[in-house]
């Protein structure tokens, strides 16, 4: 191999080592070491392997070079996947040899990760030497698979890809998954080890065929073919109405499992989803202000809060006090569904209150503002000038339950419930305003703030609304809050919930419902069934947001028109590079049609 | 249905007619209630309180040490906020990392600064150690802006404002956790030589030794980044740079390059702010970069973002208000514990004074609207 | 062991009467003290021969406040380990049946409770809860979630006041640690008489621990004849308050009572010493800030300062503490006590333990039934039990440490440096005595 190619590969090897002794000294691999994936393969290999791999695998793909798209030969990605290996483990080697040899004690006074645990993981609980050996070949068969998997062919690679993904995930669910196959009966041993609680070998390898073989199946064609009745059915007649009705049962089929969802997977998981239910109405709220209107709200915890604290003194809170209970100088005790359109009004006018002042404001400064909102609200609650109508530090307490008639949503199937009827509420209610002219003002606004006042917009009106509709949202998920633990103190509403609602709508996708669910059970649920990954919790958030913005900022089940908003300028670069799919007339890429 | 006359006279075009609510100057009448109110709770604020009589009657001395106070935290965010300002005036984009960066090069100087006052060596030569601190601040400040700038933000320097915005947010939540699993959550001790312990008293006004050296420091940064900016070369890449990106690589500026230096010295004022701070609060920690970041950003747009005095303004009115304005407003009227309501009285500022000059004190006056 | 003697006897009573009942054919016994009634609710767990009875933990040992949950959690494994009358590093045995501890961490927080208390509140075989840590993590949210399901839980360090007051105190929630009404008596009286300060601010930041202690204190304070000038509030972020300490500089009080967390504590206590006016002024904090953080940000400025807490000295078990416990605890946790609340969770496990012994119903086929509410019951009716820190007695409203002596050290002479340091005043009171 040329003499570039191999600085590539040592380079790549170098940000192999880096990124493994990163996840060393952060403490993850000691942390997630507990966590059995399949057999007795624990997370922490994820991580040792996965840079390295990573690393190979970008190396080996096909580049640009002297003006065209070549992909790199057998051998070049096979040595390339070699030295990055070699590289990597000579890093971390030389690392495990600096600890060893400057003491322990010492390096863990300043790295606080560094533990007697983390090296005998790192030397697979042999001796430092000759452990740390062992280590090589495992590390450079990782590069070596992540440099091979680029030759395969297109058809091979993705059902690979989505197998280990599939098996993966499988293994990362195992607090949930397991549970839910017992309510229902299913015989799962041989799925799940009982010893490790990870999936058994046997379970992975069937996990891994099965998915296989139906992504291989379903690669060339198209899932609206296959239900129209076979290849090319699309286009025929009566396939239309065909594939509606799949559709519709489709979605009563997901609407039977949602509702029958405690049942299936028990009370823990059913709690923790009506905890994903809160977030995924800040999630859906947050959508209307920064995925529709284009404003970004930084300060989001507001509404929560408003939510919460208005519902408190509503329904019935009393204020914590040293002497016992007191009961806010304002206060009523309605039932909870009487409650909520006070809310939900307040909130509204509160974002009007909010949005008035900043509307003139760009994108940055209207950050920064909203930023201040969000924290002003929580220093007002907690205050001791309000103390006597919002509890101060103590807080509230004692908020009645949600109830209809006797029927209370406290435990965890009915809270569950009244989660799922609140955010089914929320997402049609967006879902409408998508598709409505204010959602369509909305478009023209944030595209294009001028244009859109020339043709007519009243931003000011529009952006006003943005904010009242989103705010109105976020108080349904306070109030949600605020009878789920039935107590409240201002500890809960920091900038991290702002932060977090952000980073959910980020994921899933600006501007799109399904995305904002995803990205809701994604960045909660799973902590809520990963335990070992609540430590990392707000660090995952962070590089989830470069990621996704660098690499995919459109989130990942992204809503169309965003994702061309966001890559027009690149679409119409890359096109040239891009293979000929096969049936298409390569057309002159100008402007986009 | 109204009509109106085309330019050339010769035609009529018909015209919506515009309803008696949207006719009347709304923006104008909201601004002059708003004034009158400000007034009247502001004004009477301030008279109740210098009317205090008796035991609750606040002096003069009071109200200096008050100031004083201010200008010294008002300097720290000073120094911060040029950092800010610099890579807003460049890329037009807020590093919300640029708190990180400060304690970045907080916390590595600090396991420098605790080896030397164990061993003595901060006492005995208390200007080198101190030197040797600002520069290992110094060089881990500016790293980090250095590998921010590679790999967060120069991919996109070409995105819409949101992406690199929240790129930013996710940089420093990163980096922040980083650092707590690196080396614990808790905070940490700074030491401070002797020969900055203590405090002078002028009269009744008494100060922290490290005061006075802080804001000079933070005076001498504005004036040296100022000129750096207006005289030499570099600095007038920088301000071609900032005025159209595109028109000054056309002209044969290099902009990456360009872009670097701007990162290299707010990274370089962070960490000298970094090392004064942790040496007169006497304390670092993962998170400590994230308050003093948001009031440094808010310092620089009260000041007028991509203005470097502005920033420098900017920091010490902020600095100013947040001592003085509390107990200003709030203690005629008996509100119990104004101190905790700092941040109230902080950001109605920064609303106020983007309402009435939407660039901050020191920008042109009107709203960009680009 | 008296007590355990009578225990013993009941259980033989019970297991003969329920041994009758169940060759009688009847399902349960007719009321009385007795036989397991498993069909009201909340139930009864059953533990199959052989099996383990499962007890969890929800302590803070994650986070900036794990000295305190880990300090905890190694008093509870120490239990566990002398079940069998030694520290000897093996477990003992409850009726046959061996412990498991399954730990969770409460986050010293009220999301890090709610997070915690899901998989112990869901588990059908967890018998009882040794926790939380932190009252916030209680207040509303454990205290209820486990009353809810019927899971006695007991707490070794959460002392807010309104986890036991009427009204808010939930039925199967109980604590080995003291409630701050007594802590923040104890801290007036040595102000008030000790010191003979006669003014007073208090400074809480936002946690409803050290505002349960700052109103306590202006409570017993202002009883005595004391006068609180004021009462101010930070946040917990803060880091620069000498705006604050110069307002409180205009009318200096004698002490500052802050008995917050750290590194507030330390903040406040090295800027007093600059801020000019309070040169007579002196800072007292409590447990909150009883950590080497106070120590180390404080720096010379700390010296002179009080601290409130447990009184380590004072334990009436104190040849026991001194020369069996602490070596044991050495042993398991590497180094000396980091925190203060090991020995309450020790005694917290043996109460828990204790009343399982009581209440467990032998069955012919050698598991165990324990029925929920008698388990709560049992110890409610804890009474004259002689445990490390002292008597406990349990009242119904949850507090068990009704007598407790608070001790206040003088920094640098604090417990935490040295578990034999001693305090400058202490003082033992009763729930009665205080406002």
């Amino acid at each position: 191999m040329n003499r570039a190619a191999f600085v590539r590969a040592v380079k790549g090897g170098l940000l192999g080592g880096v990124g493994v002794i990163y996840f060393a000294l952060v403490g993850m691999i000691e942390r997630l070491d507990t966590l059995s994936i399949v057999g007795s393969v624990e997370l922490s290999w994820l991580l040792i392997l996965g840079p390295p791999f990573i690393a190979a695998y970008v190396l080996a793909r096909p580049r640009v070079e002297a003006g065209e798209m070549r992909s790199a030969s057998a051998s070049r990605a096979l040595w390339s996947g070699g030295i990055v290996g070699l590289v990597s483990w000579g890093l971390v080697a030389i690392g495990v040899g600096l600890v060893q040899w400057i003491g322990i004690d010492t390096v863990r006074s300043v790295f606080r990760s560094v533990s007697p645990t983390l090296i005998q993981i790192l030397t697979l609980h042999h001796p430092v030497w000759p452990g740390i050996l062992y280590l090589a070949p495992i590390v450079v068969l990782g590069a070596l698979a992540g440099g091979a998997l680029p030759l395969l062919p297109r058809r091979v690679r993705r059902p690979i890809i989505t197998a280990s993904g599939v098996v993966l995930l499988l293994g990362l669910l195992q607090q949930l998954v397991p549970p839910a196959l017992d309510q229902l009966h299913i015989q799962r041993n041989w799925l799940y080890s009982n010893v490790t609680l990870g999936l058994s070998w046997i379970g992975a390898i069937v996990a891994f065929a099965v998915t296989f073989a139906i992504t291989w199946f379903l690669q060339d064609r198209s899932l609206r073919d296959l239900v129209a009745g076979g290849p090319g059915a699309r286009d025929r007649p009566g396939a239309e109405a065909r594939v509606r009705t799949v559709l519709l049962v489709g979605w009563l089929a997901l609407g039977a499992v949602l509702l029958a969802m405690p049942y299936l997977v028990g009370p823990v998981v059913a709690r923790d989803l009506g905890f994903v239910g809160i977030y995924l109405l800040l999630g859906l709220g947050l959508n209307i202000v920064v995925g529709y209107a284009g404003l970004l709200d930084l300060g989001y915890v507001a509404f929560f809060s408003v939510g919460a604290y208005t519902t408190a003194v509503l329904t019935g809170g009393q204020l914590n006090t040293y002497k016992g209970l007191a009961a806010p100088i304002l206060g009523a005790h309605l039932n909870f569904f009487l409650a909520i359109p006070i809310v939900v009004l307040v909130a509204a006018l509160i974002g009007v209150a909010i949005g008035a002042p900043v509307l003139r404001l760009r994108g940055d400064y209207l950050a920064i503002v909203t930023l201040g909102f969000g924290e002003i609200a929580r220093v007002i609650f907690g205050s001791t000038w309000a103390k006597n109508l919002f509890g101060g530090s103590a807080g509230m307490t004692h908020i009645t339950d949600a109830a209809i008639g006797g029927y209370s949503f406290r435990t965890e199937l009915h809270f569950y419930y009244l989660a799922l009827g609140f955010c089914a509420l929320a997402a049609f209610v967006s879902w409408r305003l998508q598709g409505s002219r204010i959602g369509r003002a909305w478009n023209a606004m944030r595209e294009d703030e001028q244009v859109a006042e020339a043709m007519g917009i009243s931003t000011i009106r529009y952006k006003l609304l943005a904010f009242a509709m989103g705010g109105a949202v976020g108080s349904l998920g306070g109030a949600l809050f605020a009878v789920s633990i039935g107590s409240l103190t201002i500890a809960s509403f920091t900038i991290f919930v702002s932060i977090t609602a952000l980073a959910i709508i980020i994921l899933g996708g600006m501007g799109s419902i399904p995305g904002v669910v995803v990205g809701a059970l994604i960045l909660i649920g799973l902590p809520g069934v990963l335990t070992p990954l609540q430590d990392y919790q707000l660090l995952i958030y962070g590089a989830v947001l470069i990621v996704i913005m660098i690499l995919r900022p459109q989130g990942l089940v992204p809503n169309v028109r965003r994702s061309r908003e966001l890559h027009e300028e690149e679409v119409q670069q890359d096109a040239w590079m891009r293979p000929v799919e096969e049936g298409e007339v390569p057309v002159a890429r100008g402007i986009e049609a | 249905m109204t009509t109106s006359e085309t330019a050339d006279g010769t035609g009529v075009v018909p015209s919506r007619e515009l309803g008696r609510l949207e006719q009347l100057p709304i923006r104008r009448i909201v601004l002059t209630i708003l004034t009158i109110g400000l007034v009247v709770i502001v004004g009477g604020g301030i008279l109740k309180t210098l009317t205090l009589s008796g035991a609750e009657h606040l002096g003069w001395a009071f109200w200096a040490n008050l100031v004083v106070i201010g200008l010294a935290l008002g300097a720290v965010y000073a120094l911060i906020a040029l950092g800010y300002t610099l890579v807003y005036g460049i890329l037009r984009m807020i590093n919300f990392a640029h708190g990180e960066v400060f304690m970045t090069g907080a916390f590595v100087s600090f396991f420098f600064a605790q080896a030397y006052a164990a061993s003595g060596f901060l006492n005995r030569s208390p200007w080198l150690s101190i030197a040797i601190l600002l520069v290992v601040s110094m060089a881990v400040s500016t790293g980090v802006a250095l590998l921010l700038e590679r790999i967060c933000y120069r991919p996109l320097r070409n995105a819409p404002r949101l992406v690199p915005l929240i790129t930013a947010i996710g940089a420093s939540l990163f980096l922040q956790n980083t650092f707590q699993g690196f080396f614990g959550a808790e905070p940490r001790g700074y030491p401070r030589p002797d020969v900055l312990s203590g405090t002078i008293s002028i009269g009744p006004v008494s100060f922290d030794k490290m005061d006075p050296v802080v804001f000079a420091t933070a005076l001498i940064g504005m004036f040296v980044l100022n000129r750096f900016v207006q005289r030499t070369k570099t600095g007038r890449a920088m301000r071609a740079v900032s005025e159209d990106r595109e028109i000054a690589s056309l002209m044969g500026i290099d902009v990456d390059r360009t872009v670097v230096v701007t990162f290299v010295l707010g990274g370089l004022l962070a960490g000298i702010a970094a090392v004064l701070y942790a040496m007169t609060f006497g304390q670092v920690s993962a998170t400590m970069g994230f308050l003093p970041g948001i009031a440094a950003f808010t310092a620089a747009v009260l000041g007028g973002i991509g203005s470097i005095p502005g920033a420098a303004l900017g920091g010490l009115v902020l600095g100013v208000s947040e001592s003085v304005g509390p107990y200003l407003l709030l203690s005629g009227v008996h509100v119990p514990s104004p101190f905790e309501l700092r941040a109230v009285i902080t950001f109605s500022i920064l609303v106020l004074v983007l309402i009435f000059r939407p660039g901050g004190i020191l920008g042109t006056g009107e709203a960009e609207k680009v | 062991m008296q007590q355990r003697t009578l225990a013993a006897m009941i259980g033989l009573v019970v297991t003969a009467m329920v041994g009758v009942a169940c060759s009688s054919g009847s399902s349960s016994a007719p009321g009385g003290g007795g036989a397991a009634d498993c069909n009201t609710p909340p139930g009864c767990v059953t533990v199959d021969a052989g099996a383990p009875i499962e007890i969890g933990t929800l302590l803070a040992t994650t986070g900036a406040t794990k000295n305190l949950g880990l300090d905890s959690l190694y008093g509870v494994e120490l239990a566990v380990d002398y079940l069998d009358g030694t520290f000897d590093g093996t477990d003992g045995q409850l009726d046959g049946h061996p412990i498991k501890l399954v730990n969770e961490t409460d986050g010293c927080s009220a999301d890090g409770g709610q997070k915690g208390e899901q998989p112990l509140g869901s588990d059908p075989q967890m018998v009882g809860v040794i926790g939380t840590s932190c009252s916030s993590a209680s207040l509303g949210v454990a205290d209820k979630f486990f009353s809810d399901k019927g899971i006695t839980i007991i707490s070794p360090s959460a002392t807010n006041p309104a986890l036991t007051s009427e009204g808010t105190h939930q039925p199967y929630w109980f604590r080995t640690a003291h409630n701050d009404r007594i802590q923040a008596a104890v801290a007036s009286d040595f102000a008030y008489q000790k010191q003979g300060w006669k003014t007073a601010v208090t400074i809480h930041d936002e946690s409803p621990y050290t505002q349960g202690l700052t109103d306590g204190f202006k409570a017993n304070f202002e009883a005595q004849g004391g006068q609180v000038l004021s009462e101010e509030a930070v946040n917990s972020g803060d880091t620069d308050f000498k705006a604050l300490l110069t307002k409180i500089a205009q009318n200096p009080p004698d002490v500052i009572y802050a008995p917050d967390f750290n590194p507030v504590c330390a903040l406040l206590v090295k800027q007093m010493a600059d801020t000019s006016g309070l040169e007579n002024t002196t800072y007292m904090g409590a447990d909150g800030c009883s950590d080497p953080t106070f120590l180390s940000i404080g720096g010379p400025a700390a010296n002179g300062s009080f601290l409130s807490g447990p009184d380590l000295t004072s334990f009436t078990g104190g040849d026991f503490y001194k020369n069996d416990f602490l070596p044991a605890y050495k042993q398991l946790a590497g180094s000396n006590p980091i925190s203060v609340f090991h020995a309450h969770a020790f005694d917290a496990m043996n109460i828990m333990m204790n009343a399982i012994k009581q209440v467990a119903v032998v069955n012919s086929d050698g598991s165990l039934t324990i029925q929920r509410s008698a388990l709560r019951d049992a110890v409610q009716n804890t009474n004259g039990y002689q445990g490390v820190i002292g008597t406990l007695t349990c009242t119904p409203l949850g507090d068990c440490a009704t007598s407790v002596t608070i001790g206040v050290y003088e920094v640098p002479n604090v417990g935490f440096k040295d578990p034999n340091a001693k305090p400058v005043f202490t003082e033992t009171k009763t729930l009665a005595d205080v406002q």
